[in-house]
This record gives structure tokens, C-alpha cells and sequence, in this order.
């Protein structure tokens, strides 16, 4: 007779016999996980009698595997943990933790952490990013990109960093986000609609970069990374130094790169049927320059933390010269094929600075955490004056406005964040609340949204409900209050203007003062099933909502890059959505499937209608886009399969599909701009074990292949189909004691031409990089780790 | 072995999940802007004179319903932009726009056509200033595609 009921306990020490909380531990084969509370302690109750396994995964420490068997009564376990050197760790460990957070957010979760980034580093964090499943971007040269979540993106997907929603100008397709891939520690991708953690914006999702870990108490060392790029030249590198005593400690990094001009696989493209002839295959004026610079400094202790970060980073970087948006150019060949690194014009520079606090407290049963945020982002875009529409031919001496400043944005955001996690019993529950600060100042010739003010306000309450051992519940309420004012423009130049068949010259005004106030309530249900035996489900119902912003309520001016004359909506509503998500997972050794299928319902879609109509007046003869709403619908879905073919080798399958359809409006019938096609990726790869100094050494394929994108909308371009291959290798050398990471990666192997249907230059049909190598180090060291100090005693 | 198939079967699954391709009547046509025939007027590297009346003649067609027709004339003499066209025009020398003709004009089309002949009549006064100009026509349809072409000529 199987004895029921029994218990397994235990309690978990570092080496210095310091308990260790927060630490996850799996049981098997029972599939169920605890985690150890401030003391060290774990139990698991209700145990049948048999043989057992528990495992631990922390980044921090080495993975502990334990075997043993229960027969009749209880059994107590003390375990020590041994710390892992910093930095190293993410490369050793199995993250144990991903996949637990996987299994306990009703959201579709993506985790990727540092080790991913530094395989498939790309020319942007987003980039990096781009080959996960739902995940695209929308990009501009080689280093700048927004990301785009199951086709959504811009306004519609947050980006928290530290903690802090990420405030750029995220409307703009033609500059990037304002964030340092080697300063990323974790990236959590949520897929679908978040707002009710997130405020307005997470419609589309949200990523969620979290900095490098803490370093362990009384270590000091730090990392240099080096970086190498064949495609555009670049080079690069960031030097990472860190320390700690017991409670305090500071981790500090800088980053630099530098690149030329961009190749692609042509030596020629057509602005319109305009033949640019393309230098040694060079985008002419693509080049630029990075540089961010960090600061994370902090104490620590049991119950109480403290960090601030700040940070800077800084980016100049080119357009192509012979289109300013889509606007063919005639340049001088001569002076910018002299040098492919030099950057003329039309060129943009970008700095965000930002300070952010994060303090949390720990009392029994909660946890109290706050943000405080400063940032300030400067945008400036550069190229000589060129008069269009009614612009006077010759740029007037007495106006203040540089001559070469196109645009200036300046930004200046304060941000606080406050909440409270509640463990009360089965329930764990959030509380919070944002509050968000924005001044908005414009500059430059020309002209496309006013300056604003923006204030927002949100409260929320989240409760994770433990039902049972394999069933969680997740319920949340969000109310948000948001406050917009926007300041009256006028022209700089005259404008012709027939009234009543008389012709004046006059300045137009083409922003009045507009204040508008919003308010929303959204909601989220989920479920989590994890029984044993490797499958595991997830479902999510919510409602989200993003205000309007500036740009769609007040634009009204010419984008001459686009020939269009943009107009704002002033009556516009928050919009509102409405998604389904599931998520049914199976897991074995040896394989895994995992199908993300989502449904999603707008009945007021914010975009931006290209009309029949031109507008001679306000737009100077261009075709009118006029701000509207209308129904759409989405659905999709992503797959994800993983197979061990061999002892070393696995293949994998990451597969997207996405459908937009807008449903009411002008455009009835057709999708939603930016779409990205169905796309598949099959990959295989070797981890071989091999003798000597390399330890985990990895070879691997990408092989992807991408539909055709026939469903468009105006202004769009059919995009064919295109298939790409991508190589990664990599291994840890040990040379003496000093570890080695080197990373290799062929991007686009085959130097394939091929279009990108999200890419701002797809409408005048430049092709995307071609062959690209890169070749990256990691050399981490450590003045002073644990073990020496241990060693030393 | 189950799990292959399993793993294929699902790979397949999908992918016939996703050809199911909507079969949909939306326009993704493109206006077109017919400046070939030999009646139309200006063509690239056409030439126009100071103080005289030509006829703007162009055809133009869609596959469903025509919306409307706009045209841009400015000056190019620091010749910041090219022309839309393949061929290229003998361009004077860069110089500084004292008075430069400067003509924003937009045409109704009549609803519902999906061919329509402009011919607009437009007078270039005597006291601008030759040389070389662009000539922009920017037709939309009724679903919001636009044609541009950015011709070059020279107003003498």
C-alpha cells in the first residue's frame, strides 16, 4: 500500500550558511516546484511514497540535483548552494526560472537572456530579437529599429527598461529605440495585449529589459566585450567593471561603435526608375556611430535594496543619400563615395539620457517596490534645405532655425512607479500604480506635430490565485486618466491661399491650442494548467486601450518624405482591444511543441488613411492622410518545435502566421500597414563536447524562409516571398584560466537579395544587408570572486 | 517512432493553416499616369516659355475609379532632387532662385471615371525666372493609391 501524504522539506544555505530566498526547486517526477522563503525553507506537502529527484536552477548558483526516496515518513534536507562567479553564470546554468516563469504568467512569455543576445547579435536590440517567433521590426539602415509584435508596433508596444516605460519618439519608423544591447541583462517579451501591468501602449505587448544581475557580495571583476562586423565595418566594443562588498555595490559599463556605410547585394537600385549607382555595393551615407554609457550603483541587503541607474546613450547615424524618405535625391557622388565611414547629409543624432531609482522593502508577507524616473530624449534630424510646397526658394537669412535643422524633438519625461505584492495564502497579489509626466518641445524648418504636454495616471490590482497544485487563476482591473495639451504652430513662411477667389499670401496656422482628457477601464482574466506529464496550457482574456497620441490628434503638415500631407483627428477616441490568447504547451525529454494562437478585436483602430483627396492649401498639393478609426480584426499565431535528433545535435522550428483585416471605414477590407508575411525558421544544432579547452561549444543553422506579402494597403508594395540563411558558432576557451567567449555569426549567408515588407525603405525598394559576418569576444575577468576570497581564508 | 510523426505532422498543420489565403476583391492597383501618347504634354526634358500658355495633357487611367490630380511645379536649379524618370536632361549650371515660378494645382476628376484625359491650361508668367524646373503630377484613385512622376523640364 503507497503511503500518502508524506512531506518533503528542506533548507537551503550559501556557502557562508547565509539562507538563500527566492530560491526555485523542482520535484520529480511529481512536475511540482516551491520556493524557498526568506528563512531557506521549502516544503512539498501531500507526497505519495517513491522514488525522487529535486533540481534547483538560479542563475547565481551551480545547479543542484539531488536524488532520494520517500517511504513512510517525512524527510528534512539541509542543502548549501555554491555561488557561480558573475557574468559566467547565464552561460552554465539552465534557466530553470524561464521556464517557471513561463508556466506561471497566463501571458505569452518569452524570456531571453544575455547568452542569446550575444549568439545572435544583430545591428540593434530589436534586431537581435527579431528571431523569435511573433517578433519583427521595423527598421532603417543597419542599426536602428523599432520593435513589432505580432504586427503591431510604434505606440502600440511598450518597452520598460529598469522598470521604467522606455518614452522616445516611438511614432517615427526612422530611428531607433534608444537602448544598449550589451548593457541588457534579461528581455522578457510579452506577446499580446498587457496593459493592465503596462498602462496604454502595451495593446500590441511589451518588452521588459532588465539590467544585468547584481553582482555577488565581495567580488570585483568585470568583462570586455569586443565586436566585429564585415557588412558595414563595424567595430566596436564594451568594457563591463563591477563590484561589491557585502551590501553595496556598483556595476559600470561603457560601449562604443562605429560603422560605414551598409552593402547589399546590388550594385545598383531604382529610386522610382531613377538608377542610383551604388559605390562597392554601399548605401551611401549609412554610416554612423554609438556610444552608450552606464552606471548602476546600490545597496543590498536581506530585506531592503536601493539602485540607481543612469545612463546615456548617443547615436549619429546617416540616411541614404539619394532618398530623403521617399524622395529620389541627386547628390554629389564624388564627396560621399570619398570615404564610406565619413556621415553627411541628410544624417539624425539621438541622445536619451536617463536616471532611474528602483527601491524595494521586504516585510513578512510583502514586498513594497517603487521606480522614480527622469529621461530626457533629444532628437535632431539634419539635411540641407530644400524648399517644397510654398516654401520660400531661398532660405531666409533672419530666421533663427539652423538652415540644416530639419527636425528637432525634445523630450523631457518624469515617471513613478509604486507597487505592493501581497502573499496572502494561495493569493498573491499586486497592487500598483504609475504616474507619468511628459513635455514635448519641437524645433526645426519643418513642420509635422506641435509641442505637447502630456500627463497620464493609472492604478492597478492583479491577483495570481493558486486553485490547486496544477491550476492558477489570474485576474486584474486596471483605471487609467490621461491629460494632453497640445500648443497652437504657425508657419514660418507664407502659403498662397484663394478665398473667395481672392489670392492672399498668408502664414498658416497649422496647430491650434487642444487639450483633450481620457479615461479608461480594462481588465484581464487568465488560467495556467500544469498537470504532470508535460503538457501545460495557458489561456488569457483582457481588454486593452492606448490614448491617442499627439501626432494622430494634431498633425497636420506635409511629410515630404512621403509626399503626404498628414492630418490629425482632433475627436479621435482611446482606442480599445480585445484579445484572446492560448497557449498549449508539450514538453518531454527529448522534445517540445509549443502553439500560441491568438484572436484579437479592435472596434476603433487608430490609422493614419491614405484619401483619395490632394490638399493644395494646408498641403501644398500632397495626397491627404487623414487620421481614422476603424473595426479590425487579427488573429495568428505562433509554433515553436524543439527536437533532440542526437545526443548532441537538436532541431527547431520557430513558425509565424498573422492575418489582419479591417472590418469598417474607408479601407474596409484591407489589412493593416506593416504586416509582416508568414515566416518560418528551421534550425539544427550540434553542442558537441569536445576535448581540450572548449566547453560549450555550439554550430548552428538558420534557414529562413519567408512568405510573400500580398495583403497590403495602401501606401504599401507587394512584397515577394524570400528565403535567408544564418550560421551561428561559438565556444569557451580556456586559455590558462582566463575564459574566452567567442561568438560567429554569417547573417545572410548566401548574400540573397531580398525586400523587407516592415522596412522604411521598402517603398522605394532598396534591398536589405547582404552578407554580414560577425565575430564577437567576451573576456570576462575577476579581480577578486568568492572563491579566492574563500581560498584566502 | 511516434514523435517524428508527431513533430511533421504538426510542422504540416500549420503551414496548411496558414496558405488558407483570403480570397479577396480589394484594389491593390496602382493609378497610372500615361504621358506617352503624342499629343501629351510636357514629357521629361520638355520645354516650356516665359510668358506663354501650354496645355498640361496626360491620360489618365485606373483599373476601378479615378480620385483626384494634383501638379507641383518648382524650380530645381540647385538640382536637389531628381526626376522620377530614367532619362536624364542637360541641366543648366547651379544657381540662386531670385523669382522662381512656383504652381500648386489641384484638378477634379469627374466621379466615378476610371480614364480621364486632363487638359489644363497653364500660363507661365514672363517675369520668372528660366531654367530648370520639376514638373510633379501626383494622381491618387478612389482607394488611396498614388502615382507620382517628377518630370524635369526647362522654362526658357
Amino acid at each position: 500500500m503507497q503511503a500518502q501524504n508524506l512531506r518533503l522539506s528542506g533548507i537551503i544555505k550559501d556557502e557562508q550558511g547565509q539562507p538563500l530566498k527566492g530560491i526555485v526547486i523542482y520535484l520529480y517526477p511529481a512536475s511540482r516546484q516551491a520556493t524557498t522563503d526568506v528563512k531557506g525553507y521549502f516544503v512539498f506537502n501531500n507526497l505519495s511514497a517513491g522514488a525522487f529527484e529535486i533540481q534547483t536552477g538560479h542563475e547565481s548558483f551551480k545547479a543542484l540535483q539531488f536524488k532520494s526516496e520517500l517511504r513512510s515518513g517525512n524527510l528534512h534536507f539541509p542543502f548549501i548552494l555554491h555561488r557561480l562567479p558573475h557574468q559566467l553564470a547565464e552561460v552554465t546554468v539552465k534557466d530553470k526560472h524561464i521556464a517557471s516563469r513561463r508556466q506561471e504568467e497566463s501571458l505569452n512569455v518569452e524570456v531571453v537572456t544575455a547568452d542569446f543576445i550575444q549568439r545572435n547579435l544583430g545591428g540593434s536590440l530589436m534586431k537581435t530579437l527579431e528571431r523569435l517567433p511573433g517578433i519583427k521590426t521595423i527598421g532603417i539602415g543597419s542599426g536602428q529599429s523599432k520593435p513589432l509584435i505580432r504586427g503591431l508596433g510604434f505606440n502600440r508596444v511598450v518597452v520598460v527598461d529598469k522598470g521604467v516605460k522606455h518614452e522616445g519618439q516611438q511614432w517615427g519608423a526612422d530611428h531607433g529605440l534608444e537602448i544598449d544591447q550589451f548593457a541588457a541583462g534579461e528581455v522578457e517579451l510579452i506577446k499580446g495585449a498587457a496593459s493592465f501591468v503596462y498602462g496604454s501602449d502595451a495593446i500590441g505587448g511589451a518588452i521588459d529589459i532588465e539590467p544585468a544581475r547584481v553582482p555577488a557580495p565581495y567580488t570585483l571583476g568585470g568583462s570586455v566585450d569586443l565586436i566585429g562586423k564585415t557588412n558595414n565595418n563595424l567595430y566596436g566594443t564594451s568594457v563591463n567593471l563591477y563590484g561589491r562588498k557585502r551590501d553595496w555595490f556598483f556595476d559600470a559599463r561603457v560601449t562604443y561603435q562605429d560603422y560605414g556605410d551598409y552593402r547589399v547585394p546590388n550594385d545598383k537600385v531604382y529610386v522610382y526608375d531613377y538608377a542610383v549607382n551604388l559605390h562597392n555595393n554601399q548605401l551611401r551615407n549609412t554610416a554612423g556611430t554609438e556610444t552608450g554609457l552606464h552606471l548602476n550603483t546600490g545597496y543590498i541587503n536581506d530585506r531592503f535594496r536601493s539602485i540607481f541607474y543612469l545612463s546615456n546613450t548617443y547615436s549619429k547615424s546617416g540616411f541614404f543619400a539619394n532618398a530623403h524618405g521617399l524622395e529620389p535625391r541627386r547628390v554629389d557622388e564624388v564627396l560621399h563615395d570619398a570615404s564610406s565611414r565619413d556621415l553627411l547629409m541628410p544624417n539624425q543624432k539621438v541622445n536619451h539620457l536617463k536616471l532611474i531609482n528602483h527601491t524595494e522593502y521586504q516585510l513578512p508577507g510583502n514586498r513594497l517596490e517603487m521606480e522614480l524616473g527622469y529621461q530626457h530624449n533629444f532628437r535632431q534630424e539634419f539635411s540641407p534645405y530644400v524648399n517644397h510646397g510654398y516654401m520660400p526658394p531661398v532660405y531666409p537669412a533672419d530666421l533663427q532655425i539652423p538652415a540644416s535643422l530639419e527636425r528637432e524633438f525634445d523630450k523631457r519625461v518624469y515617471s513613478i512607479n509604486l507597487r505592493d505584492n501581497i502573499s496572502l495564502g494561495r493569493h498573491e497579489v499586486k497592487l500598483g500604480a504609475n504616474l507619468e509626466r511628459q513635455n514635448n518641445d519641437i524645433y526645426g524648418w519643418s513642420f509635422l506635430v506641435p509641442s505637447f504636454k502630456q500627463s497620464s495616471t493609472g492604478a492597478f490590482v492583479y491577483d495570481k490565485y493558486k486553485l490547486s497544485e496544477t491550476v492558477l487563476l489570474h485576474g486584474a482591473l486596471r483605471y487609467d486618466y490621461g491629460q494632453i495639451n497640445m500648443f497652437a504652430y504657425q508657419d514660418w513662411f507664407n502659403s498662397t491661399v484663394t478665398t473667395d477667389g481672392v489670392t492672399a499670401m498668408e502664414k498658416l496656422t497649422r496647430a491650434e491650442d487642444l487639450s483633450r482628457v481620457f479615461n479608461s477601464l480594462v481588465w484581464s482574466a487568465g488560467l495556467n494548467y500544469n498537470p504532470a506529464g508535460g503538457f501545460s496550457l495557458k489561456a488569457n482574456v483582457g481588454k486593452s486601450f492606448r490614448m491617442p497620441i499627439a501626432k494622430e490628434l494634431a498633425a497636420n503638415g506635409v511629410n515630404y518624405h512621403y509626399f503626404s500631407y498628414e492630418r490629425g483627428n482632433p475627436a479621435l477616441s482611446p482606442e480599445q482591444s480585445y484579445q484572446a490568447d492560448l497557449s498549449l504547451a508539450w514538453a518531454a525529454p527529448g522534445w517540445s511543441v509549443q502553439l500560441s494562437p491568438f484572436y484579437n478585436y479592435f472596434p476603433n483602430y487608430i490609422y493614419l488613411n491614405p484619401t483619395a483627396a490632394h490638399d493644395y492649401f494646408y498641403g501644398a498639393g500632397n495626397q491627404v492622410f487623414q487620421y481614422a478609426q476603424s473595426r479590425v480584426e487579427r488573429y495568428g499565431g505562433e509554433l515553436q518545435l524543439k527536437y533532440q535528433l542526437l545526443k548532441n545535435l537538436t532541431t527547431e522550428v520557430l513558425a509565424e502566421y498573422l492575418y489582419a483585416k479591417q472590418l469598417s471605414g474607408e479601407k474596409k477590407g484591407y489589412t493593416l500597414p506593416f504586416s509582416p508575411p508568414a515566416s518560418a525558421l528551421f534550425n539544427l544544432t550540434w553542442s558537441p563536447k569536445l576535448k581540450g579547452r572548449f566547453e560549450d561549444s555550439y554550430f548552428s543553422i538558420d534557414y529562413c524562409i519567408t512568405a510573400a506579402q500580398n495583403n497590403i494597403v495602401p501606401p504599401e508594395k507587394k512584397t515577394p516571398g524570400y528565403q535567408i540563411i544564418n550560421l551561428q558558432a561559438g565556444s569557451k576557451v580556456r586559455i590558462h584560466k582566463q575564459a574566452v567567449m567567442i561568438s560567429l555569426q554569417a547573417q545572410n549567408l548566401l548574400n540573397t537579395r531580398y525586400l523587407n515588407h516592415t522596412s522604411f525603405y521598402r517603398l522605394i525598394e532598396l534591398p536589405e544587408a547582404g552578407r554580414n559576418i560577425v565575430l564577437s569576444l567576451k573576456v570576462p575577468f575577476n579581480v577578486q570572486s568568492q572563491t579566492h576570497k574563500q581560498q584566502n581564508n | 517512432m511516434k514523435k517524428p510523426l508527431l513533430f511533421i505532422s504538426l510542422i504540416l498543420l500549420f503551414f496548411t493553416g496558414c496558405k488558407k489565403d483570403s480570397t479577396s476583391e480589394i484594389d491593390t492597383e496602382y493609378p497610372v499616369i500615361n504621358i506617352e501618347s503624342a499629343t501629351a504634354f510636357p514629357k521629361q526634358c520638355s520645354t516650356v516659355k516665359r510668358g506663354e500658355t501650354f496645355i498640361f495633357r496626360a491620360q489618365m487611367s485606373d483599373n476601378t475609379t479615378l480620385g483626384s490630380v494634383s501638379i507641383d511645379i518648382h524650380h530645381n536649379f540647385d538640382h536637389h532632387t531628381h526626376s522620377t524618370e530614367l532619362a536624364t536632361c542637360d541641366m543648366e549650371t547651379v544657381k540662386t532662385p531670385v523669382t522662381p515660378f512656383l504652381l500648386i494645382q489641384s484638378y477634379p476628376i469627374a466621379a466615378g471615371l476610371s480614364s480621364y484625359e486632363v487638359q489644363q491650361e497653364i500660363a507661365v508668367p514672363a517675369s520668372v525666372d528660366p531654367g530648370d524646373y520639376h514638373f510633379m503630377i501626383r494622381l491618387t484613385d478612389k482607394e488611396g493609391w498614388q502615382t507620382i512622376k517628377g518630370l524635369s523640364i526647362k522654362i526658357i
